[in-house]
């Protein structure tokens, strides 16, 4: 076998090149798309309060009558001396709403990816085991029924179902909260812990449950199907049958043998995950009203605001870029039989 | 290795709970010891674009300025004529001048003193920076546009003789100016603190109005607190009020019915409302508004530019069925392109038209030999005013065609794009709406009329822009109402636009706070300075 080590950092350096043309094709097709489609910043502004001639002088001052190309190269340059530039609808650097932001977000599907390995993979262990039985039936509908429903809808039923018990359903924390804690982190979560202000860290985990639990539920159904389906896999294979027939009792079997070698596809299919779950974050923030980067993405797109989609749009694509990379070299590092 | 992930949550888990028992950690609030000590907490679905009064032009941003910034003047509750506010007097000393004395020693929250200095620089810099989302357009009397890529202060127009008079110099007579002087672009800023060519960053904020700025956080919230140094007519009662943004008028309703937040101020729909004033744990409290609906003619279609097909929709429109099928009886009916709340106001289409009637609207259309049924095409935005726009729509387009005289559909489009549309003749009749930007009857006047209005909808009446021009200069108030009458008499002739309702200012609220009526008006400012908490 040709060694790991020599094929694997000539991949992961060709891997980290290619990110440069896929961000600019992502930044290119952004830049098209917002232009192709119909209405500008100023008109999703003050359409409905200025004449055609005010608007066409607030065009002028933020350059939106110049030739596309003129726009796309004075975008691109920009962006290689990684300026993002400024929001156009409220006057914010755009690494700035990213900066601001980006923690709820982040908390957000963290704390999703954790509700949705804690459900997925015990629920995906049991309907394996449990091949065609009741059980198994159930656990599976259930991981197709968690995939297949609105976000947005689950959000809003679980809104409705815990409201008049006085749990929080909005938000990220109480508006005491926001103003006590101080920032440091831009986490809010860390900044709280950083605080060492209990009342303020409860406040701020007790917020996130139900929205991480609403995102963690899309996820859940894809892990349970993966685990599901990579166990009975793995459950097939010559050693696991090598293993029984030496006497050793089925449940360390399942547990030891076959389990951890049906974790391996999930590994890599987290990556995956990181974009859906970005999607699926994007809905998540507007149930909720979470200030993370998908409900201020959702907020520019109405606002027509270039210069915050594309920023914006370009750091998603880099994040999910670089979790599918980092998920590339996990994956090589735990599975030898994985060579470039 | 199970063994030892099941160590690290339970340890999570623990020390989670430890900390639960930990004391407070340090507050980041500044100052302000002004206040009873209490907090209310409100909840909005208006975005902010800038709180630098030289940035916006919005509703969001404007209502954070109109309790951290003093103006000249100020609408008090419930009135609409403009009072004195860090002046203790403005007055028109011609047609053309106006001459504000401040009130003394008057200071901004950093301690630095308000002069007419700041109040010109205020107006300068407002009208250099020239913000693409700015208002600077509302100070106009006072601009010389000669660039009109960098307009700047007239040359003369602000005087300050002594650092407590301002006298303004107006290019043209404009009885509104004083109604402007109220507006949250006319706010008064430190010229120590902000920059003459460009925006102050938010949380940056300095004013000498009621409350400071202690805290802003982007699409989050902002956190406001009495100012202690403030002096002036508005003293607040309440120690902090927290605004807390919303995307979505759905968390709203959710997070004011269960009482998460103490008040609910736009914009729920008025489904959301009708079902709220049945909760026993808030109360929807109800103002008179100026939210303004109208539809509007293209008349450049074949339908919009025959005056019989237009006075014959305005004969068969029934506002009072839109009011209660579309609005669920929230909305009152308009009869005038000025709505009802301004003495003004004559009720023009009412006079005219009377009572819908099909008979009426068959013998205009018979008159001018309008071949029946007219085909018409009714445009509407689905989102941007709301989702019952599309129940008014639909309304308006079965009277129409139940009179069989109209062969009347509906057609929407996403709000950028159906600004394109309606300006390229897409529709013959299309929906718009409007706040005004200070309560003055101008303000719903020259918007729609001046030179065709803002939308371009193809009406030139020379006559209008004639009256126009006389109504904004003259001193005469009775003169000044004579033609503000002869204008919506004019419009309800020509029919270049159908008023259809104006709105109320619509909060719901906690039963234990107590203001919101108060400062529920036309204005749609929410002066924090009234709230209290019992």
């Amino acid at each position: 076998m040709s060694a790991a080590g020599g094929s694997l950092p000539r991949y992961l350096v060709q891997r980290i090149l290619l990110v440069i043309p896929m961000i600019w094709v992502v930044l290119t097709l952004v830049f098209l798309l917002l232009r192709v489609a119909p209405g500008d910043p100023v008109s999703a502004m003050f359409g409905g309060k200025l004449d055609a001639a005010a608007m066409a002088q607030r065009r002028h001052q933020l350059g939106l009558d110049q030739p596309l190309y003129t726009q796309y190269f004075h975008y691109l340059w920009d962006v290689i001396r990684l300026n993002f530039g400024q929001t156009l609808s409220d006057n914010r650097p755009v690494i700035d709403v990213i900066r601001d932001n980006g923690g709820a977000t982040l908390t957000l599907t963290v704390g999703a990816f954790l509700f949705a390995l804690v459900l997925g993979i015990p629920l995906g262990l049991a309907a394996g085991r449990r091949r065609d039985s009741f059980p198994d039936v159930v656990i599976r509908l259930f991981g197709v029924v968690s995939y297949a429903a609105p976000i947005f809808w689950v959000g809003l039923m679980l809104v409705l179902l815990v409201s008049p018990t006085g749990w929080p359903t909005f938000g990220i924390a109480t508006a005491e909260t926001q103003f006590e804690v101080p920032t440091r982190t831009h986490i809010l979560l860390v900044d709280a812990f950083l605080s060492g202000n209990g009342s303020a860290i409860l406040d701020v985990l007790q917020h996130h449950v139900l929205p991480c639990f609403t995102l963690g539920l899309l996820l859940s159904g894809v892990f349970i199907r993966l685990v599901r389906v990579n166990l009975l896999h793995t459950l097939d294979a010559d050693y696991v049958e090598a293993a029984r027939a030496r006497g050793i009792r089925e449940r360390y079997v399942v547990r030891r043998h076959a389990f951890r070698n049906a974790l391996v596809p999930v590994v890599t299919v987290l990556g995956l995950q990181v974009a859906l779950t970005l999607a699926g974050a994007i809905l998540t923030e507007r149930t909720f009203n979470w200030p993370g980067l998908g409900n201020q993405l959702f907020v520019y797109i109405t606002q027509r605001d270039y210069a915050a989609i594309q920023g914006l749009v370009t750091f998603f694509g880099v994040v999910v870029v670089v979790a599918s990379l980092l998920v590339d070299i996990v994956n090589a590092l735990i599975d030898p039989r994985i060579r470039y | 290795m199970r063994t030892r992930a099941l160590l690290a949550v339970s340890s999570a888990a623990v020390l989670a709970a430890a900390l639960a028992g930990c004391g407070s950690g340090s507050g980041s609030s500044g100052g302000g010891g002004a206040g009873n000590g209490q907090s209310i907490t409100l909840g909005t679905t208006d975005p902010v674009t800038a709180v630098d009064p030289a940035g916006s032009y919005d509703f969001g941003s404007w209502n954070i300025q109109y309790n951290i910034f003093q103006r000249l003047m100020q609408v008090a509750p419930g009135q609409s004529t403009p009072e004195p506010d860090a002046a203790k007097s403005c007055d028109y000393t011609d047609s053309k001048t106006v001459k504000c004395v401040l009130r003394p020693g008057l200071k901004f929250s950093n301690g630095d003193p308000l002069t007419s200095e700041d109040v010109k620089y205020s107006f300068e810099r407002n009208i250099g920076i020239n913000n693409p989302n700015g208002s600077a357009v509302l100070l106009g009397s006072v601009t010389d546009s000669s660039n009109a890529d960098h307009p700047k202060l007239a040359s003369g127009a602000i005087e300050t003789p002594d650092k407590n008079t301002v006298i303004f110099h107006l290019n043209e007579p404009d009885q509104t100016f004083i109604e402007v002087l109220t507006t949250a672009t006319t706010s008064i800023v430190d010229h120590k603190v902000y920059p003459a060519g460009k925006l102050l960053p938010d949380a940056q904020a300095i004013g000498s109005g009621p409350f400071t700025l202690a805290q802003y956080k982007a699409g989050q919230q902002a956190v406001f607190e009495a100012n202690a140094k403030y002096q002036g007519p508005d003293a607040p009662k309440v120690s902090k009020v927290f605004v807390q943004y919303f995307n979505d008028p759905a968390p709203l309703k959710s997070a004011i019915s269960t009482n998460q937040i103490d008040i609910a101020w736009r914009t729920l729909s008025p489904t959301d409302l009708k079902d709220l004033e049945g909760s026993s744990q808030v109360s929807v409290i109800r103002g008179k508004g100026s939210e303004f609906r109208y539809w509007v003619w293209q008349t450049t279609t074949p339908a919009g530019k025959q005056l019989a097909v237009r006075q014959a929709v305005a004969q068969l429109i029934d506002r009072d069925a839109i009011a209660k099928n579309a609005y669920d009886g929230t909305v009152t009916p308009s009869y005038s392109i000025v709505p009802s709340f301004f003495n003004q106001s004559n009720d023009a289409f009412k006079t005219r038209y009377g009572a819908p009637s099909v008979a009426k609207a068959k013998a205009i259309l018979q008159k001018a030999g309008v071949k029946t049924p007219v085909t018409l095409k009714l445009g509407y935005t689905p989102s941007h005013y709301g989702p019952n726009a599309v129940d008014e729509a639909n309304e308006l387009s079965d009277e129409l065609n139940k009179s069989g005289l109209f062969k009347a559909a509906t057609a929407s489009a996403e709000w950028t794009q159906y600004q394109t549309l309606y300006k390229q003749g897409a529709y013959d009749l299309f929906m718009l709406g409007w706040y005004p930007d200070y309560l003055d009857a101008d303000d719903y006047l020259t918007p729609f009329l001046y030179k065709g209005g803002f939308y371009a909808n193809g009406y030139d009446n020379p006559q209008a822009d004639k009256l126009l021009s006389q109504e904004r200069a003259t001193t005469d108030q009775g003169q000044r109402d004579k033609i503000i009458g002869q204008l919506q008499d004019i419009t309800a002739r020509d029919v270049p636009m159908i008023p259809s309702w104006t709105g109320q200012n619509v909060a719901v609220a906690g039963k234990n706070i107590t203001g919101v009526d108060t400062t529920l008006d036309p204005s749609y400012i929410f002066r924090f300075w009234v709230l209290n908490k019992k």
